[in-house]
């Protein structure tokens, strides 16, 4: 014991300053496409079937990005294909969801439930990572709980498969008061890939009410972090 | 070897129409001599690499496809299904390793197998469906609104004594822990047997992929597990090539073992981190924790994605790296795998947390046989199976590496088989990076019809595909057997007689996904 | 005065043979209401009685008949045997009322008549025994008991495990009896009346008198070696019929050692003292690990009972010790806890045997395993019973604690003792002691919990709430309970009158009861600033709360004093104005903001199914596997089934184990009576030689021991 504790305290401290809403390199994040000015419509149309699951549009000139709908397939990337944007403010409210903010007394203690509800295993390796020690969701009083009942905020992770939806709705129930649900990856947001088919839904928002959706696949912890953060108010994001 | 092995199969059943195509032997069989024919392979040693079940219109029927576990080979056995029975043989009595299999046709296919002793709710489950569903069968469509008929379900129990009771685990439980139903029947203080179950997180993978292109599948085939996204993808990757004939440039294949291995190091170190969290060590989960990121970090660097996705292309790479990146990241690696070093040493001889793994879910080779377990779960019994230098494929027959073997089959033999093969990973990367050939790294494809086997050694083990397409590239039939399905069958093998508190610890040294299980 | 209470007394037997007369002739459906209105009425009349004989003092003998040979019978009532009247008749009475629909569930296949006739005969006894003043119509009683119990055990008489039952509870009463009889014989030599002081025998007659008397009225009090019986016979009697023999007649077993032992021929060396301690604590710590590893509801409430008969028994030998070396106060501390003890144990196992009868009659099974979620089908049941399992598992403030305080308090006086090795036998005892309350904690929480609370484990049809009688019947034993748990002030009182048949002087009153707590009502022996201080404390609060709420226990002399105390009456005013206050605040303060209620937390699961949840017998696993010397179960079935070599079909396991006093005493006996038995049968081979040998042989001593005779 005395020899772990040794190695524990004399390997220093490791965590890493949160990126706020900067741009981070490619081993944090692989990034999202953004909207880009093509210089034809028949540019654009090209990059919007190129994309798999319809998460390109094509109005005019411009190719759009639905984010919530992008797998990361990488096919669009490239010289000549779409801007890619390297910041980690993923985030963004549930179209819905009219929710208020978690009272101020959260913002410094927040408990989340994790529920997989189909998830490929990318999104739950990710969230493995803020605990590590280099992202430290410690340091921010955010702190994952393995029952719903002391549960603040319930992370859901997969496309929302239909065996597990009842578990997934008697989790939620079984929060109190007051509670958010934050869908973290694409499949939550949308279905990805998956969905919406008999076997899935096509995102979590048609099972139970969701607050907030952190598009990606899967999303990077800082991501995560930055999303967790905005649900539980440490930060606040000007309204697109 | 296959040749003489067709010879001797002429012999022993003439009328069947035996044929020889590669390494492949295929026949179109009956029935009635299913039962010999696999008996026949499974004594010489021969293992079950998938079962596909296909249904087009009013042709019904069964592929069986056996490899070989000490040279190279593989053999299909085609059996036709009466559309209107539906009934085969089943295997079970032959080769237990067949049961899952042959439960999974039966929910997805309506297919039943005779005298196998427990069909039912296994896929599909009986709270939500009707009996038959049927779901992999042409007339269900996923964008169908199937009212939902559900039964009572009861857990089968077998243990029968006074006040024997069944604790369930789950399907929610612990912090970040995957979806599945743990059945633990206890008396009260031992666990006298844990089974899970499973396929809460079913997709139906295998039922979107109808109805796609070849490309989109390939999406399928990473995201069927995150984690292993290389290991799935090259397996689905090769089958559609050998379908289509498309042969991969050299470059492209030596690229996507370096990429392969750089996955299995950091599959590896996950697996490992698993443990030391099972087990309360929180200094060697954090340490672990830390090099699992770098890890990652590193993937990312290269690849522009951290879990690899995006760099698999049918025919070959979607993009090229040139040598340098590829030191860098060799190097890099190494300088991870130079700190896990010391962490293994610390594990080593820390006492309470081998008190905890040793002798802890112990699986004999013998089970590890009978069900056919694959990956390193398998090697830690005793068993060397691994796809890489039995069926050896892509750059692999050029590249020189141990495969790691430990005899005791208990959770440390099986944390000690994850730290060997991480350095035999980096052994095979630095090895690919001395010897990188030039050329390209992508081929023409060109679609036509056609179907193949396709297999690799993913991070959990031996991951086979076969796919089926017509003229235009769209998949009509995609098969995908993971390894974690084959190990989950020999779950509860480990998870005899044993003390609760062992539970999470057994579940983390088996390094077990039950994405790639659910599909 | 004194002579109406032995009137009262043979009046109520009166009645019992008039109500058994009767039942013996009236229509089969008045029966019920004869045997309801005689047990009630009979056992209110010896209620009466013996509370008449407690205060006003004890009636003299009155020599009825005088026989030949067996002397005179006499009757008459005495302060130790009316507390044991008192008692019988508290559990008596509330039995009765319960049997009136109780017995319907045996109209279909046995005869009420015959139940009423010998529950009567029963009653009619026992209250008899309790005014036999010689030997002979002491054990006539007593075999009347014995038979009629007996009877009354066997009353599903066509179950064959039920007259086995019987017949061995029988078979070992008798062997008691016959011990009991030479002891009482031994006691005084002479005479066979009870009535004189008592005699000090001297050395090994001393000691025979007190093995003989101990374990023979043992077996009756269900002592540990030898209560084979115990384990068989409560469970397969009839449910009322279980609570009178946990409630009574083991009471009478108790009260032979009391009659023998301190009355007629004082225990007077203090190794005996020692051994009733130390038969007392392994029958409680044996007791209560099989109760709580068994799943029978019923068996498990039998071993409670020996566990609670060995904890009265401890504390009747602590009391014999501290008579023996002359410390006649810490005496009285431990005779009134055993005799305390007694009383909670016939109310509070009173209570819950009826509780039992009345699931198993609604429920048809007593098997904890397969029971659960009764609080809600049978809501006033449970609240019922979950008064008599807070009182045995001595939580305070009922009536459990106030004996098992006062027991332990007893136990820690061996402090005065001068002997080391009697302080470390009365430590071992009370570590014991100490274990036993433990365990009886897990035991009750495991019955109450896995049986009425949870979910319903088998498919059963929803029963209905018992009948009004039934649940009357066990709401008068709670209140019992609680009025026993509330005031122990003014039962300890009473129990002071009683032992002045023991002890010639009321010892207890003075030493838990000190009057310094009634102002003006009797001498101080204490300092004035010492009882001042007490008051401060909260002796006495004000002048309109009751004077007596503390039991007391005084240490040292008037000089420096030192004081131990309890009190369950302020315990009980406390509780109810903090629950006041409680819900005062809840309602008040928490009206803006509601509880939310929601589904049990399963993992997911939508439901839990009845087979997931914790068994009774797997939440006593743990005391099993550690305790595992004492079972010593040998393993029955381990045996695994599999279907094409791989398929687990079942496993199925089975244990079993033998009772400790069957593994001791019962199966060697019998094993060597069998095999002597064996041997002399060997005489019987047949052939008629031989026989005429054996009959040469018979004359030839009788004529040589008649020729020795002769001079």
């Amino acid at each position: 014991m005395k020899n772990w504790f040794v190695r524990g305290v004399t390997a220093g401290i490791w965590t890493e300053a949160l990126p706020g809403s900067g741009n981070v390199s490619n081993a944090l994040s692989p990034g999202l496409p953004t909207t880009t000015e093509y210089a034809t419509p028949e540019l654009a149309r090209e990059m919007a079937t190129r994309c798999p699951t319809d998460a390109i549009h094509a109005s005019g000139a411009t190719a759009e990005v639905d984010d919530d709908r992008c797998v990361l397939c990488m096919r669009c990337k490239g010289r000549d294909g779409q801007k890619w944007r390297h910041d980690i403010t993923w985030g963004h409210t549930a179209g819905a969801s009219s929710q208020e903010p978690l009272p101020s007394a959260f913002a410094s203690s927040l408990h989340v439930r994790i529920i997989d509800a189909g998830d490929c295993g990318s999104c739950l390796n990710e969230l493995a990572q803020m605990n590590g020690p280099l992202y430290n969701l410690h340091r921010l009083g955010i702190f994952v709980t393995p029952t719903p009942r002391q549960a603040d905020v319930l992370l859901v992770v997969g496309p929302g498969t239909r065996q597990m939806r009842d578990a997934l709705v008697t989790s939620y129930n079984a929060m109190p008061e007051p509670k958010r649900v934050v869908a973290v990856g694409v499949c939550a947001a949308s279905g990805g890939i998956f969905g919406p088919s008999l076997m899935s839904s096509g995102g979590i928002g048609e099972i139970i009410p969701v607050d907030l959706v952190v598009p990606g696949c899967p999303p990077p912890p800082h991501a995560i972090i930055d999303a967790l953060r905005l649900v539980c108010g440490q930060i606040k994001r000007v309204a697109q | 070897m296959v040749a003489e092995l067709v010879n001797h199969l002429r012999t022993i059943w003439p009328e069947t129409d035996w044929r020889l195509d590669g390494e492949l032997i295929s026949a179109e069989v009956e029935a009635r001599y299913l039962r010999a024919m696999a008996k026949y392979f499974t004594a010489q040693q021969w293992r079950i690499g998938t079962i596909v079940a296909r249904e087009n219109g009013r042709d019904v029927h069964v592929r069986y496809f056996f490899y070989a576990t000490k040279h190279s080979g593989w053999v299909e056995l085609r059996v036709d299904v009466n559309a209107i029975d539906r009934v085969l043989p089943s295997l079970t009595n032959v080769t237990i390793a067949a049961d899952w299999f042959e439960r999974e046709i039966e929910d997805l296919f309506s297919i039943r197998f005779t005298e196998h002793p427990r069909l039912g709710d296994f896929v599909l489950h009986n709270e939500q469906w009707a009996e038959n569903l049927g779901l992999m069968r042409p007339r269900v469509r996923l964008d169908a609104d199937i009212p939902e008929r559900p039964r009572e379900w009861h857990p089968k129990r077998v243990l029968e004594e006074q006040g024997a009771f069944v604790m369930p685990v789950g399907p929610v439980y612990s912090g970040d822990a995957e979806s599945a139903l743990f059945l633990l029947e206890t008396v009260g203080e031992d666990v006298v047997r844990a089974v899970p179950r499973l396929f809460y997180k079913y997709r139906a993978i295998e039922k979107i992929a109808e109805g796609r292109t070849v490309h989109d599948v390939l999406l399928l085939a990473e995201r069927c597990n995150g984690t292993s996204a290389i290991g799935n993808g090259v397996a689905y990757c090769q089958a559609v090539e050998r379908a289509l004939g498309i042969t991969v440039p050299v470059r492209a294949q030596s690229l996507r073992a370096f990429f392969a291995e750089l996955e299995r190091l950091r599959h590896h170190m996950t697996s490992i981190r698993q443990i030391c969290a099972s087990t309360a060590l929180q200094v060697a989960e954090s340490q672990a924790l830390w090099m699992e990121e770098r890890l990652l970090r590193i993937s990312g660097d290269l690849a522009g994605h951290r879990y690899l996705f995006g760099v698999l292309a049918i025919g070959g790479l979607m993009f090229d790296c040139d040598r340098q990146m590829l030191e860098d990241a060799a190097y890099d690696a190494g300088n991870v795998l130079r700190k896990v070093e010391p962490l293994r040493k610390a594990l080593e001889n820390a006492s309470s947390f081998l008190d905890r793994i040793e002798r802890v879910g112990i699986v004999s080779e013998e089970s590890a046989r009978d069900f056919e377990i694959v990956g390193p779960f398998a090697r830690a019994s005793g068993v060397a199976a691994d796809m890489r230098a039995v069926q050896p494929y892509g750059a692999y027959p050029s590249i020189e590496f141990d495969v790691p073997i430990e005899a005791q089959g208990d959770g440390y033999a099986r944390l000690r088989v994850l730290f060997w093969e991480m350095a035999q990973s980096l052994r095979i990367m630095h090895a690919i990076v001395a010897d990188l050939p030039q050329g390209s790294v992508a081929s023409e494809v060109a679609l036509h019809s056609g179907e193949a086997l396709g297999w690799s050694e993913a991070p959990s083990g031996a991951s086979i595909h076969w796919v089926e397409c017509d003229a235009q590239g769209v998949v009509l039939r995609y098969r995908l057997t993971p390894p974690s399905f084959r190990n989950w069958h020999g779950f509860h093998v480990a998870t005899e007689d044993f003390a609760f508190q062992d539970f999470p610890i057994v579940l983390a040294t088996l390094d077990l996904s039950v994405a790639e299980n659910d599909r | 005065m004194d002579a109406l209470a032995l009137v009262l007394t043979l009046w109520a037997i009166t009645v019992c043979i008039i109500g058994a007369n009767v039942a013996l002739q009236c229509a089969e459906r008045w029966v019920s209401r004869v045997l309801l209105a005689t047990g009630c009425l009979a056992s209110a009349l010896s209620f009466v009685g013996g509370a008449l004989c407690l205060y006003a003092g004890p009636s003299g003998d009155a020599v009825l008949w005088t026989l030949p040979v067996l002397g005179p019978i006499s009757i008459g009532t005495t302060a130790i045997a009316s507390w044991f009247t008192c008692v019988a008749s508290l559990v008596y009475f509330p039995t009765s009322i319960f049997t009136f629909r109780y017995l319907e569930r045996y109209a279909a296949k046995y005869s009420l008549r015959a139940f009423a006739i010998w529950y009567c005969a029963l009653l009619a006894a026992i209250i008899g025994l309790f005014i036999c003043r010689d030997v002979t119509s002491f054990f006539i009683d007593w075999e009347v008991i014995a038979i009629a119990s007996a009877v009354l055990v066997a009353f599903e008489w066509r179950e064959v495990s039920h007259a086995r039952a019987a017949f061995t509870m029988l078979g070992m009463s008798e062997a008691g009896t016959v011990a009991a009889i030479l002891a009482m014989l031994l006691a005084r030599p002479g005479s066979l009346s009870f009535a004189g002081p008592p005699v000090l025998l001297s050395g090994a007659m001393s000691w025979t008198v007190f093995l003989l008397a101990f374990f023979g009225f043992g077996v009756k009090a269900g002592l540990l070696p030898i209560n084979s019986w115990l384990p068989r016979a409560h469970p397969l009697a009839p449910g009322n019929v279980s609570a009178l023999l946990s409630g009574v007649i083991l009471n009478v077993g108790v009260y032979g050692i009391v009659l023998v032992n301190m009355v007629l021929a004082p225990s007077h060396l203090p190794a005996q003292g020692i051994v009733v301690m130390v038969v007392g604590a392994i029958s409680a710590i044996v007791g209560i690990l099989y109760a709580t590893t068994v799943d029978d509801m019923k068996a498990m409430l039998a071993f409670s009972s020996i566990e609670n008969i060995g904890i009265a028994i401890t504390a009747l030998g602590a009391a014999f010790v501290f008579i023996a070396v002359g410390m006649p106060l810490f005496a009285g501390i431990g005779f009134a806890a055993g005799m305390y003890h007694l009383a909670n144990h016939s109310a509070y196992k009173g209570l819950l045997f009826l509780g039992a009868a009345t699931v198993d009659a609604k429920m048809g099974t007593r098997s904890m395993d397969a029971l659960g979620g009764l609080i809600r089908v049978l809501p006033i049941t449970t609240a019922l019973f979950f008064v008599g399992v807070f009182a045995i598992a001595a939580i305070p403030p009922l009536n459990g604690f106030v004996s098992e305080w006062m027991t332990l308090q007893a136990l820690l006086r061996s402090a005065e003792l001068g002997s080391l090795t009697y302080r470390v036998i009365f430590a071992l005892c009370g570590a014991t002691l100490a274990l036993t309350a433990a365990l009886t904690v897990t035991c009750f929480v495991k019955v109450f919990g896995m049986s009425f609370l949870g979910w319903q484990r088998t498919d059963r049809p929803t029963p209905t709430e018992a009948p009004r009688s039934m649940l009357a019947g066990m709401a008068l034993l709670a209140i019992e309970c609680v009025l026993l748990g509330a005031l122990p002030t003014y039962v300890l009182p009473i129990i002071g009158r009683a032992s002045v048949s023991a002890f010639g002087a009321d010892v207890v009153t003075g030493t838990l009861v000190p009057p310094f707590f009634r102002p003006g009502r009797g001498p101080t022996p204490l300092p004035a600033d010492f009882v001042a201080t007490f008051h401060a404390l909260g002796a006495q609060i004000g002048a309109w709360l009751p004077g007596r709420g503390l039991v007391v226990m005084l240490r040292g002399g008037s000089a420096n004093p030192v004081v131990f105390a309890m009190s369950t009456t302020y315990l009980w005013v406390i509780i109810a104005f903090l629950a006041l206050i409680t819900y005062a605040i809840v309602r008040v303060a928490t009206r803006a903001r509601r509880a939310q209620r929601s589904r049990t937390w399963a993992g997911g699961l939508t439901r839990i199914l009845p087979e997931m949840t914790y068994t009774a017998t797997g939440f006593s696993n743990p005391v099993r596997v550690i305790f595992e010397a004492v079972f010593d179960p040998t393993e029955v079935e381990n045996t695994r089934e599999t279907i094409h070599e791989h398929f687990r079909a079942a496993i199925r396991r089975a244990r079993e184990d033998i009772f400790l006093s069957d593994r001791l005493i019962s199966d060697p006996i019998a094993k060597v009576v069998r095999s002597a038995a064996v041997m002399l049968a060997r005489m019987h081979h047949g052939r008629l030689g031989a026989y005429v040998g054996y009959a040469l042989a018979t004359l030839l001593v009788a004529l040589a021991i008649v020729g020795v005779g002769q001079p």
